[in-house]
């Protein structure tokens, strides 16, 4: 053997032994590693295994759900939802980090060559973006950040030429969109008070969003996995489930019609004897007399719910301030202040948000005021229908009446003696007074509740005031209050109450609950609810109301509002002029006033109802009517004809006639 | 004895080639197997990065489909003329580490080790060569010292002669994991050839004593060692550093904990769809064990019993010391591997990048693991017959 060894050495049995040593070794190891398999499994079990099952319960996507739409009543949408996509960089996929996750943070030269630099370019190309800012990010946060929002709210034609580039080059990668759903309001600012608005996470502010929220909203979908029951993982999709449409009564023809007068108002009055609107707040409401359905509601100023902050729409408004009155409650004050660049530029956020809370509000519903002599018709209606006075009553005016040591005066003169409809027409606070006087307190007070003075209408708007503290009850109304009440002072309304009570006063005193939505669907178009009128009460009988068109027709022919009357039609109505309270003193402002007219066509078989109300005009005279009759005027020559109600009367302004076409020369007669 | 004789009579007639068909099928077995289990754990999240599910299964395939001629050339080539390439063999290795810092290192999971090889579009990991080439050297160097190897200097010799290697492979390519990898394949083969245990007791408690040290030195001063230290420490408590640092490890625990004995069935792993990081590499033996439970995991630490079991079988019958010391090689070279794998993924050891032989995805380390298994095979053809059937 020794000799041998130069040439052919062998693996000696001491080797041999110390191989076997060395497998003992290795089988010690491998028994010890089985023992710690074991170990980790008994141990551990139940305990990872939900581990495991709860780290997989994340793994779930939420779909959301498409906001129903608001439609007019010919179904032009007034509002809708469209998909938006938010950016969404992921640093992580970028960067390939996501799958090697062993604590380190850094960004290798291929990730930087092979997928950086593509993504980055075509980021460029496509969208407006500042590219260095989201590399530094996709670099800083290599392992970290998945989920950086770079832009939001794009439309799909700005995101798809992006998708595009990447459907086409695998190595633009890290970079997705996330769904949602973004609120439109295609008119703009045209109808924004009873419309509201959404805010981002698809809640209704003020309107019909408000009011129909939880209709609007469907439920979210969601794709999710879950385990069966032998443990292995589905994944189930649940869809979203859209939102139901709102079919609303407005029609939106007169409602641009009736947005159009009251814009042209402001232009018209603005900037007049103080740099500001052309009244504080004006208001319209259009409402079907045998229904109860609205088929405009407007305000001015107004705001566009696609940009709701925009704080260019509170220029020309009177500023608003909170202050805490001497009972401790927190109470909403005008201040003598009105808005221009400068006054926005010097408020802080607290008081820019309360003036802009005070924008998006519904004059229509939720401004009261004194309502003046558009109430005698009420009075009137309420004294006959109890028998009070007759349709052949007369009352005797001398310019005053002295009642509970306040002497208080007509604005007429000197009216002599007065049936119940010259007294409607020519407005007599005298002859008012006197009816009340016969009437009583307590049937006074009876009739406005009849009439829903001090309740809310219940119409389906958000935010309607609550006006029970600013009537009187039968109990505190002394002889003065009766007399003022009895001719719309000193006591608050809302504007919706008021003509909600005037159809019902025209109708033959169906009081019908006033509604904008007739009908709500589905998203694929199937009626889940239909909203039908609905008569609440029996105001008054059908002979009172005859006799009470009678004298509101009088005042158009004769009366006080001769000039409410659009050519070619009859109309019935009555003006209002109310004195305003001056909030800081609590007496009587002298100069400014609420000047209103609420009207009806056509006069014999009336339709629609008509309320214009405008709050301090601004004006060097305020007590004028003819601020609110010209604008029913101007309103009611657009709608009636679109609404197919031919003039009757023989100064019929010749509109252009369906059957020959106008020759290009003949210029249609001015209207007025 | 006459039944000896009837046996050694026997085996000259049988035939002059014997081939250890037990081993192959045992290799062969665990490729396959890997296969399957490679396309189970990355199919989720191959199909989300490269939108083919099969991916990592079809670049693993072809590197078997390359690795099994290399396999059947080495075992057809007489082993004693390896050895005139072991010299050269170690030079390379020792060339081409450094190539990782030239332009032709590729670099992946934010480390340079890998060369390509400019023509082929293949990358290579020169560590793995480097492992091939240490085992070819030392057993060469073993036959060369003879009786020298007992003496100190002997000793001391052997373990220098990879210490070039691993310093590279440490510093250059900053691979801690194939450094023990080649230290220990050396370590191995010494302890075989060498008569002593002391310094081998000396050695392990040294290691033992300075791996407590170093555990100790990282919980009172943790920023010391960079992110190894991290790694340290969420070994030694992952649940509250289920950051960065412990997630493998964790999630790794959660995959075998949760399959339980026999397992959630093939291809029903949960972990692997995007919670655990390297499914198909480092960690597959956690998806194994998640899929087929503790049952699968120990059978296949049997598998590698059994390999390794031939192998020592294929050692002791070795016709020569050359060839016995070459399949020691490889052996240290699996058990090695195969071992510090496991205990990393059941958390025993501190988180380092190591793969399953066989198993784990991965292209350089299947082709030269194959081409160790046909050296030994080679070295099998010449064993002794009388012990080994």
């Amino acid at each position: 053997m020794e000799e041998k060894k130069r040439r052919k050495q062998i693996f000696a049995p001491r080797m041999q032994k110390k191989l076997v040593v060395l497998f003992a070794i290795v089988l010690l190891a491998f028994a010890g590693l089985s023992a710690r398999l074991v170990f980790i499994v008994t141990e551990n079990e139940n305990e990872y295994q939900k581990q495991v099952l709860s780290q997989q319960a994340y793994n779930s996507v939420t779909i959301p759900f498409k906001r129903g739409d608001i439609l007019d009543a010919n179904g032009t949408v007034l509002a809708t939802s469209e998909r938006v996509y938010n950016l969404i960089v992921d640093a992580k996929v970028m960067t390939n980090n996501g799958k090697a996750d062993k604590g380190k943070n850094e960004v290798t030269r291929q990730d930087l060559e092979r997928y950086i630099a593509p993504t980055m370019q075509a980021l460029d190309e496509h969208f407006d973006l500042d590219i260095d800012k989201i590399r530094e990010h996709v670099i800083a946060n290599a392992s970290k950040s998945s989920w950086y929002v770079v832009q939001k709210r794009m439309s799909y034609e700005e995101v798809k030429p992006f998708k595009d580039a990447q459907a086409e080059n695998s190595n633009i990668k890290g970079v997705w969109f996330e769904e949602e759903y973004k609120r439109i309001y295609p008119n703009g600012s045209l109808g924004c008070d009873f419309l509201g608005f959404t805010s981002r996470d698809s809640n209704g502010i003020y309107g019909l969003e408000e009011y129909y929220n939880q209709q609007l909203n469907g439920i979210n979908g969601r794709e999710y996995g879950y385990l069966d029951a032998d443990l292995t993982l589905e994944r189930t999709l649940k869809p979203a489930v859209d939102g139901y449409n709102i079919h609303s009564t407005v029609d939106m023809n007169i409602q641009r019609i009736v947005e159009k007068h009251l814009l042209a108002f402001n232009e018209k009055q603005k900037n007049t004897v103080i740099t500001a609107n052309g009244a504080e707040n004006v208001g319209c409401v259009i409402m079907e007399v045998d229904s109860g359905r609205v088929l405009a509601m407007a305000g001015y100023p107004c705001f566009n719910p696609n940009d709701t902050w925009n704080t260019d729409a509170l220029i020309g408004m009177r500023m608003v301030e909170m202050v805490t009155n001497s009972a401790g409650y927190q109470e909403l004050h005008k201040t003598n202040t009105y808005i221009d660049q400068n006054v926005i530029d010097q408020m802080d956020d607290a008081q820019l948000e309360l003036n802009l809370q005070n924008l998006w509000k519904n004059f229509c519903i939720t401004g009261t005021y004194e309502p003046g002599s558009t109430i005698k018709p009420f009075t009137v209606a309420a004294a006959l229908e109890m028998g009070a006075v007759t349709k052949h009553s007369t009352f005797e005016c001398n310019g005053s009446l002295e009642i509970g040591g306040y002497t208080i005066k007509c604005h007429n003169r000197d009216d002599g003696v007065l049936g119940l409809e010259t007294a409607v027409a020519k407005s007599c606070n005298v002859a008012m007074m006197k009816i009340a006087q016969i009437v009583g307190a307590e049937d006074f007070c009876k009739y406005q509740q009849n009439f829903n003075f001090g309740l809310k209408t219940n119409i389906d708007l958000a935010g309607e005031a609550r006006t029970v503290n600013l009537i009187y009850t039968a109990d505190d109304m002394g002889p003065t209050d009766l007399a003022t009440n009895s001719f719309g002072q000193n006591f608050n309304v809302s504007m919706v109450q008021m003509i909600t009570g005037f159809c019902s006063l025209i109708n033959g005193g169906y009081y019908y609950e006033p509604h904008m939505v007739d009908k709500i669907t589905n998203a694929s178009g199937v009626v889940i609810e239909n909203r039908e009128p609905r008569v609440l009460k029996q105001t008054i009988s059908e002979s009172t109301s005859e006799l009470i068109r009678q004298y509101c027709n009088a005042v158009v022919e004769y009366g006080t509002g001769k000039t409410a009357r659009p050519a070619g039609y009859r109309i019935g109505g009555k003006t209002g002029t109310a004195e305003t309270i001056d909030e800081k003193t609590n007496k009587r402002h002298p100069d400014e006033y609420v000047v209103s007219f609420m009207g009806y066509a056509p006069a014999d078989n009336p339709e629609i109802a008509i309320y214009v109300v405008v709050d301090r005009p601004n004006a060097p005279k305020q007590d004028d009517a003819k601020f609110a009759t010209y604008l029913v005027r101007d309103i009611l020559a657009e709608v009636l004809p679109y609404m197919n109600i031919y003039p009757t009367e023989a100064d019929a302004v010749q509109t252009a006639t369906p059957t020959p076409a106008p020759e290009p020369t003949q210029t249609p007669a001015p209207v007025l | 004895m006459p039944k000896e004789r009837v046996n050694r009579h026997k085996n000259r007639e049988q035939s002059k080639y014997f081939f250890d068909y037990s081993m192959l099928l045992i290799v062969l077995f665990l490729l396959g197997f890997g296969l399957l289990m490679i396309y189970s754990a990355s199919s989720y999240t191959s199909f989300a990065e490269h939108q083919d599910a099969a991916f990592y299964l079809k670049k693993q395939a072809r590197n078997i489909l390359i690795g099994i001629p290399v396999m059947a050339l080495m075992a057809m080539i007489p082993y004693e003329k390896y050895a005139k390439f072991a010299f050269a063999g170690y030079i390379v290795s020792f060339l081409c580490i450094p190539l990782v810092k030239t332009p032709l290192g590729e670099e992946s999971h934010g480390a340079t080790r890998w060369v390509r090889i400019p023509g082929l579009g293949m990358n290579v990991q020169p560590a793995e060569l480097a492992k091939m080439f240490m085992i070819l050297f030392l057993a060469v160097v073993v036959c060369k010292m003879g009786k020298s190897i007992r003496t100190l200097k002997g000793f001391l010799v052997m373990l220098a002669i990879p210490l070039p290697i691993v310093l590279e492979v440490y510093f250059l390519t900053n691979n801690l994991s194939s450094a023990i990898i080649i230290m220990g394949i050396s370590v191995f083969m010494v302890f075989v050839a060498s008569p002593d245990y002391k310094k081998f007791i000396l050695i392990a408690l040294t290691i033992i004593a300075l791996a407590v040290l170093l555990v100790v030195l990282v919980k009172a001063k943790p920023e010391l060692l960079g992110f190894r230290g991290d790694r340290i420490k969420a070994w030694l408590d992952p649940e509250s550093y289920s950051g960065d640092k412990s997630y493998q490890t964790l999630q790794g625990l959660y995959a075998i904990g949760s399959g339980g004995v026999w397992g959630k069935g093939l291809g029903q792993s949960m972990q692997k769809m995007s919670f655990l990081p390297e499914a198909q590499n480092d960690m597959i033996f956690s998806v194994i064990c998640e899929e087929l439970g503790l049952f699968g995991g120990i059978c296949i630490i049997l598998l590698f019993v059994m390999l390794l079991w031939r192998m020592m079988m294929t050692a002791n019958n070795a016709p020569d010391l050359f060839g016995a010391m070459l399949v020691v090689g490889v052996m240290g070279h699996i058990a090695i591997q195969a071992i510090l794998n496991i205990a990393v993924v059941t958390a025993s050891i501190p988180n380092t990048g190591i793969t399953l032989p066989f198993i784990s995805y991965g292209g350089s380390s299947i082709v030269f693991l194959m081409a160790e298994i046909g050296a030994v095979m080679s070295v099998a053809r010449k064993a002794q017959r009388k012990n080994i059937t």
